[in-house]
């Protein structure tokens, strides 16, 4: 009984443990026309504290769903979901979302959206210069005072970007955050984003439907299939970091990662045909 | 750290700075409108001989205006004494509309039950006349300044109810989904989403608000009352003095169009981020 306590309470986790384990996790729904739907289908994965896990699948395949699940935002209806052990069960501290077209509340300065998770939901922790260095980090700087519309759309996600990390998370939950940016900004975007993975090392997971994207920021990249999602693999990615888009085309890993997930996602596409 | 300088500044100067909404003074068009109208009259009363307790002639008409607005703010035959009354008596009748709209609105649309409640009863209500309901509020309230309040209060309940309702509701389900991941409470999600949210919608229920509650103010005057503009225009009328009728309606009508552009200052002030909020 004792040895059960120890092992279920909540724990620090040592560096090669599991930060993020989905077991086995299940996700139906009824839609509004009535008619059920399947969104996810036993999906297992475990992700490593500091780990960069892409997920990649056909549109429609519940990889959102499952960011959802994880953010504690929507609930799962068999399996399990453990974030440092412990069961979701609802929005967590630990996990800061970045979203689709980065969010911003128009009516707020920059500032302010950035710094909107440290003053709601109880627990304020002194943010002290917290926000000033993440705005300073990101480009931002000069921005603070500006107002979202008078931003670019990149500019906009980097604020998006700074506002998940102002409570400090360990896990950066992240629903295809730069599919609205033109190809030029994205790349820019992911190098950044590569950077600040490498300086604070937080445990992220992206989703997207860009493979180029994913095999440059991920550590694996996981395949997901179309609806009810499943998922068909989970590639290792062992490219050397930093990575840079002119040398990772070079790289033989590339080129063989991206045949294989355009092959799995073909597949999936024609099944479907 | 640089080129992530030069990258913001020149993604920054990519972005077009859109143009702030202003308070216009109307048209050209509108202007000229008005010209064609007045001309129209002068020829009209001068080359119809139409006689002058149907329509005054328009230098009639100034003079009546002149003479009710060159007096002495305390004067009792000036304009000055009757519209504060009305409007005093208008404003916090409207104060006290917006301000139960604006409640009532808000726990509809929080509280499902409250809205099954109150929604039915709202709708049935707002598809009366409501001036019909004004000798009723005269006899509960007297012909002193109770019944114009109420009224006024009355009238200008119902656009703001429906519009803070509808605004509340009309919120992006993202932004719930950002106050949720946040683990923020209701009020929070209230006070900083749904509120700025629906401040455009309850602007719009506001506009409609003062101008209503001027009208709930005239409209008790008439039933009965020792001062305000319904008196003026209803002595006016007694004595046949057809100009004196024309002349309040202009101030009532001067008085429309400033209230709804203060309104809309104040709504260019709050929502200042106007037409791009749909971003």
């Amino acid at each position: 009984m004792l040895m059960m306590d120890v092992e279920t309470a909540p724990r620090r986790v040592a560096p090669d443990d599991v930060l993020i384990a989905i077991d086995q996790v299940s996700k139906t729904y009824v839609s509004a026309s009535g008619a059920v739907v399947h969104a996810l289908s036993r999906i297992s994965l475990d992700i490593k504290p500091g780990e960069f896990v892409c997920v990649v699948g056909p549109s429609g395949c519940g990889k959102s769903t499952l960011l959802r699940l994880l953010a504690g935002l929507d609930s799962y209806s068999e399996g399990r979901l453990l974030l440092d052990g412990e069961k979701v069960a609802g929005p967590s501290r630990k996990v800061g979302v970045v979203f689709q077209a980065a969010n911003l509340l128009p009516w707020m300065t920059v500032r302010d959206n950035v710094g909107l998770p440290l003053r709601v939901g109880g627990k304020h922790a002194p943010a002290g210069d917290r926000i000033e260095r993440l705005l300073t980090v990101t480009g931002l700087g000069d921005f603070g005072d500006k107002f979202p519309y008078e931003l670019s759309g990149g500019m906009q996600q980097r604020a998006g970007i700074c506002r998940a990390l102002a409570r400090d998370p360990e896990i950066l939950l992240m629903d295809e955050p730069f599919g609205a940016l033109d190809a030029l900004t994205r790349e820019r975007l992911n190098l950044e984003l590569q950077r600040i993975w490498q300086e604070n090392r937080k445990t992220i997971l992206l989703i997207t439907h860009s493979i180029s994207e994913a095999i440059f920021l991920a550590d694996r990249v996981v395949v997901m299939s179309a609806r009810p999602g499943r998922i068909l693999a989970d590639l290792h990615v062992p490219i050397p970091r930093p990575r840079t888009f002119d040398d990772i085309v070079l790289h033989p890993d590339y080129a063989r990662l991206a045949k294989e997930v355009r092959g799995l996602l073909n597949a999936q596409e024609h099944g479907h045909d | 750290m640089t080129d992530l300088a030069n990258i913001a500044v020149s993604a920054m100067s990519q972005t077009p700075t859109k143009p702030r909404r202003r308070v216009s003074l109307g048209s050209p068009i509108a202007w000229i409108g008005l010209a064609v109208l007045i001309l129209s009259w002068i020829a009209a009363v001068n080359l119809l001989n139409i006689p002058s307790y149907i329509l005054p002639k328009p230098e009639a008409v100034v003079r009546a205006l002149w003479s009710g607005l060159a007096v002495s703010p305390a004067s009792p035959l000036g304009y000055y004494l009757p519209l504060w009354s009305t409007l005093s008596n208008a404003a916090a009748g409207c104060a006290i509309g917006v301000g139960l709209g604006l409640v009532i609105g808000s726990l509809m649309a929080e509280v499902e039950a409250i809205e099954r409640l109150v929604m039915p009863y709202a709708f049935a209500l707002q598809s009366l006349p409501k001036v019909a309901i004004a000798p009723l509020i005269v006899i509960w309230f007297g012909f002193g300044d109770g019944s114009k309040i109420a009224i006024s209060a009355l009238l200008s309940f119902f656009p703001v109810l429906i519009n803070s309702f509808t605004g509340l509701r009309a919120v992006e389900p993202e932004r719930i989904d950002l106050m949720r991941s946040l683990s923020a409470s209701r009020f929070e999600t209230y006070r900083i989403v749904k509120l700025p949210n629906a401040a455009p919608f309850i602007f719009a229920g506001l506009d409609m608000a003062v101008v209503y509650a001027l009208l709930g103010a005239i409209v008790a005057e008439f039933l009965g009352a020792q001062r305000g503009m319904g008196v003026v225009i209803t002595q006016a009328q007694a004595v046949s003095d057809v100009a004196g009728v024309f002349a309040a309606l202009v101030i009532l009508g001067v008085l429309g169009i400033v209230l709804h552009g203060i309104v809309r200052w104040c709504e260019a002030k709050v929502v200042h981020w106007g037409a791009n909020r749909k971003k």
